[in-house]
């Protein structure tokens, strides 16, 4: 048996990220001893309609959140327990809302930092309601092989070091939450575990006092003796002790109160939960607290350090006179599954990789290209075509090489307004579409008639270098097998009217005395395609790819140049309509060749 | 529990109807000249002129002048600013006009664990804290008013007779509503007076302490809350007071001069048994610390800091109980970087760490603690299975 909560606890939790935290804690407990989640819903209304996935095992359980307390125990009529992880400024409404639920008998709040006035009122509510408000500042209450209300039991690890997969013999109030795994621990330790540990809550005013609760472990047969961790301030430990003392108890009282270093401590200092502060006189301290628990018949261990000692001896004499029957454990318990990342480190399971890179990596502090951590490249002098050859072709390329490709790309970066890619970033920034999409419709046009002919212009320029062909054969295989030359011939340039940044890029080229088989090819190709027509001429695109092949760039990245450079002058572009507020445009009608058959009958539909 | 200064608590026992003598908060001798012509009572009446800082024994200090006129107040105000107590240096003063009166009595509210209780008394100033059994009491339930009924009674009860009874009634349940309203954890009024001007109860002097945790439905609570230490707080003290009120979670740190044991446990409960097993070893605590709720590491970081630059210390504490959901690795690595910080400083030398910690990633925790001693660092380190205290013991241990 156990008290407060057991195998029929059904729980709402009213709140968000903490709440759902605490379910999950919850549901390890519920995995550890072999019972559904006692978790039935979440009423948080800022997510209402929604589900919380709590991992339960290995897989997920979906519980539904509600937005008032009794839509939840409508939905879910076993619902007896309310927890309460709402902030401090509307915990007292939440909870309220939870006491005023005819189906709700316990409601235990966690949060810190209520008005003291509230807790009373919760508190005096409660005793009115004859139901059990427990809190605020509680971990939580656990009862061992049956409930765990709030994060109370701490990891899964510690729940079975503490032997809380089943009972024992020896009730816990504390008000300290950390404390209370501490007893939990060594009560599993110097003897057989608890029944129920119960966090009452640091605060000045728990809103169920020690004498509520020693009472309920009186009644539980289970419950053998009881370890009340006390703390200076207040009256609760001194009310305990007349409880103890006032007639024969059935169960065991063991003792030890926090707070004897105030006796040594300047004059109005006073540290510890907001509860410990001494009253008039010397009442509340933890000297007239600890003997009054002596007087009344508890055992009362001079220190925290002798508790487990005590507490063990407490358990040889239940043993000795046949109270309780030494426990055998359990050979196998259930082990929470690990996650991926946890079996990984222990070696214990391989995983195909999903992707495989070999250009970068991030798992550092910073991002490394090929190796080389950024920050290093940045301080060495390296400059932004350095980690296009890194990220592009793996390799460091030389100040020369960075020079050609700083080059490409200044040179290609904008082409005006009226090209496809400006013209359609442009048509969508003026339909307010935001950046990254008016730029990727501008990206969207470039393809095998607009700057997406690089690639294909450097793989046959390659194709025909490699092949040791002339012109002239080059010309007959294009022509039988792929059709116009990519990278030649250009649609307002002419021998007549040269593009200037072919001039600018061939000229800088040549004059840095490097082999460049390719653009030499390129240029003769030139020669005789301009000569058949006047607007056969190499173009940027032809001539960006025969430079970036003689400069050993995969054929594949060769378009990226220009979709990278051309990224810039669309971004202006964006910008520019944006900062002038531009209106939406339309064609007009005038502008459109309307050859579309005349307006007619729609026959009637067979 | 929030202390809060006799100007402010007279403002919110005037704002329920509670009759208080003029008064005025001034920073500077200069503010009250200025005051004093441009409010009669300053001129009319006679003055008293009170250190406005959480400063005991007041009177004894000379920072309490009564019976002045203006210019004696204004001489008076001149003395006391700047005047260096301790460590709190009086900024404030508090001038009010002083109430002709012949008696004096005495009214409260306390808060209790039912809810509260109004105590009042036919004597008062020193003479009730010597008469303590004439105070009479009225026990209420939280969310329930005194009825005017059992006020007259008290009153009565209490020794007032006649028209007397009737206002010293009214005037308690002013005070009850005053309470009521304002999250108010204690009032009291020692005296109460008749003024013999109009023959109305005055609140002469106010102690107020509020709920702090209910500041957020009081806006208009825009005075600072006093230090209940009767010190002012130290800089590294208010340093990790702004880090704990960023965070989740929380980090507290107090000084306690010329002790050498330093704390920096965690928990607010364990902290407190840390501190009674370092004075039941006959240990002096150099600090409290406590660190609790899975703060961030960097919040631990900064008590660390601090705790390593408290002077003259020989052993640090780093206990704690089993944590619940305190991330040990995550918080230890605070406390790590924390030590390394103050090691680069040239601090820690002599200094013995001792740590004993349970709770999430608690193995990972402690062994990197652990990897602390290769770094040079005098340090010892152990798991749940060594009882909480007893690295306090092995500490201490001559």
């Amino acid at each position: 048996m156990s008290i407060l909560a057991n195998k029929d606890t059904r729980v709402v939790i009213q709140g968000g990220a903490a709440g759902v935290n605490a379910a999950r804690r919850m549901a390890e407990f519920c995995y550890l001893i072999k019972r559904p989640l006692n978790v039935e819903a979440f009423v948080y209304p800022p997510d209402a309609g929604k589900t919380n996935e709590i991992p339960y095992g290995s897989g997920l359980i979906a519980i539904p959140v509600y937005k008032t307390v009794a839509e939840a125990t409508k939905n879910h009529p076993t619902i007896n327990t309310s927890l309460v992880y709402i902030g401090a400024d509307r915990a007292m409404k939440g909870a309220m809302e939870a006491l005023d639920d005819s189906h709700i008998k316990v409601v235990s709040m966690i949060t810190e930092g209520v008005p003291e006035k509230d807790a009373k009122l919760l508190g005096a509510h409660a005793r009115k309601l004859s139901k059990v408000f427990n809190g605020p500042s509680s971990i939580g209450i656990i009862s061992a092989g049956a409930c765990r209300l709030g994060v109370i039991g701490g990891a899964f690890d510690n729940l079975v070091l503490s032997k809380l997969y089943r009972e024992g013999s020896f009730g816990v109030i504390t008000k300290s939450g950390g404390l209370s795994n501490e007893i939990i621990w060594i009560c599993s330790q110097f003897a057989d575990g608890i029944t129920t540990a119960i966090g009452i809550g640091g605060d000045a005013y728990p809103g169920t006092d020690y004498v509520s609760y020693l009472e309920m472990f009186e009644d539980d047969p289970q419950t053998k003796a009881v370890v009340v961790v006390g703390e200076m301030g207040g009256d609760l430990e001194e009310r305990a002790a007349e409880w103890y003392g006032a007639k024969k108890r059935r169960i065991k009282l063991i003792g030890v109160v926090s707070g004897f270093c105030q006796e040594s401590l300047p004059k109005g200092m006073k540290f510890g939960h907001a509860g410990a502060k001494e009253g008039m006189k010397g009442e509340g301290s933890a000297r007239s607290k600890s003997d009054a628990l002596k007087k009344a018949g508890a055992i009362v261990p001079a220190t925290f350090g002798a508790l487990g000692p005590a507490i063990k001896e407490t358990y040889q004499e239940l043993l000795k006179s046949g109270q309780v029957k030494e426990i055998v454990e359990p050979t196998t318990l259930p082990r929470l599954p690990k996650s991926v990342e946890e079996a990984m480190k222990a070696d214990e399971v391989m995983v195909a990789p999903l992707i495989r890179t070999t250009i970068s990596d991030d798992r550092g502090d910073e991002p490394c290209y090929d190796g080389y951590p950024a920050s290093e490249l940045i301080n060495k002098g390296y400059e932004i075509p350095h980690v296009i050859g890194l990220l592009w072709d793996k390799r460091l390329i030389s100040k020369q090489e960075a020079e050609i490709i700083k080059r490409i790309m200044m040179l290609s970066a904008d082409h005006g307004p009226c090209v496809s890619g400006a013209y359609a970033t442009i048509l969508a920034a003026c339909a307010g579409i935001g950046m990254s999409q008016a730029v990727a419709a501008g990206l969207i046009m470039i393809g095998p008639r607009f700057g997406g002919a690089v690639t294909d212009a450097g793989r046959w320029f390659k194709y025909a270098v490699d092949n040791k062909m002339n012109v002239d054969e080059f010309l007959a295989y294009m022509k039988k097998n792929v059709g116009p030359v990519p990278g030649i011939g250009h649609r307002v340039k002419s021998l007549r009217n040269p593009d200037k940044r072919v001039k600018e890029l061939v000229g800088y080229v040549k004059s840095l005395k490097i082999k460049t088989p390719c653009l030499d090819f390129a240029l003769q190709v030139e020669q005789v395609t301009a000569v058949k027509k006047d607007n056969l001429i190499l173009n940027v695109d032809g001539t960006m790819a025969a430079v970036l092949v003689d400069l050993g760039f995969p054929v594949d990245s060769l378009n990226g140049f220009f979709i990278l450079s051309r990224t810039i002058g669309l971004i202006g572009h964006w910008v520019d309509q944006k900062r002038q507020d531009s209106r939406l445009i339309r064609l007009f009608d005038y502008l459109v060749n309307y050859a579309a058959p005349k307006r007619r009958e729609v026959p009637p539909l067979k | 529990m929030a202390k809060v200064l006799e100007g402010p608590g007279m403002g919110l026992m005037k704002k329920w109807g509670i009759h208080v003598p003029h008064y005025v908060v001034v920073t500077s001798a200069d503010e009250l000249s200025k005051l004093g012509q441009a409010n009669d009572w300053m001129k009319s009446s006679k003055l008293v002129a009170k250190a406005h800082e959480a400063l005991g024994s007041r009177f004894k200090l000379g920072l309490v002048k009564v019976g002045l006129d203006l210019k004696e107040a204004v001489a008076a105000t001149k003395e006391m600013i700047g005047r260096q107590v301790g460590s709190i240096k009086v900024t404030q003063v508090i001038v009010s006009e002083m109430v002709p009166h012949k008696e004096e009595y005495y009214c409260a509210v306390k808060s209790t664990r039912e809810g509260s209780e109004v105590l009042v008394a036919n004597c008062g100033g020193i003479e009730v804290e010597s008469n303590w059994d004439r105070v009479k009491r009225l026990c209420l339930e939280v969310g329930q008013a005194p009825s005017p009924d059992a006020l007259e009674k008290l009153s009565k009860d209490a020794g007032f007779t006649g028209a007397l009874a009737k206002k010293m009634a009214d005037f308690a349940g002013k005070m009850f509503t005053c309470f009521d309203n304002e999250d108010a954890q204690y009032l009291e009024v020692n005296p109460v007076v008749v003024r013999e001007s109009d023959g109305e109860l005055v609140a002469l002097d106010a102690v107020t302490l509020l709920d702090g945790d209910a500041k957020f439905r009081h806006p208009d609570w825009n005075f600072p809350f006093a230090a209940e230490f009767g010190r002012a707080y130290s800089k590294d003290e208010m340093e990790v007071m702004a880090v704990d009120s960023k965070i989740k979670g929380s980090v507290k740190f107090i000084e306690i001069p010329g002790g050498d044991t330093a704390m920096l446990p965690a928990g607010g409960g364990a902290s407190v048994y840390y501190s009674d097993a370092v004075v039941a070893r006959g240990g002096k605590l150099a600090n409290y610390a406590e660190y609790s709720g899975d703060p961030p590491d960097w919040a631990v970081e900064v008590l660390t800091e601090k705790v390593c630059s408290l002077p003259g210390i020989k052993n640090i504490i780093v206990g704690g109980a089993i944590a619940n959901f305190t991330d040990v690795k995550k918080t230890f690595g605070g406390i790590i970087n924390g030590f390394r910080k103050a090691k680069g400083d040239g601090k820690l030398k002599g200094v013995k760490i001792w740590v004993r910690r349970g709770g999430p990633r608690e193995k990972e925790g402690l062994d990197a603690m652990r990897a602390l001693k290769d770094e040079g660092f005098d340090i010892n380190v152990f798991d749940r299975n060594t009882p909480l205290t007893d690295i306090v013991d092995k500490a201490l241990q001559k």
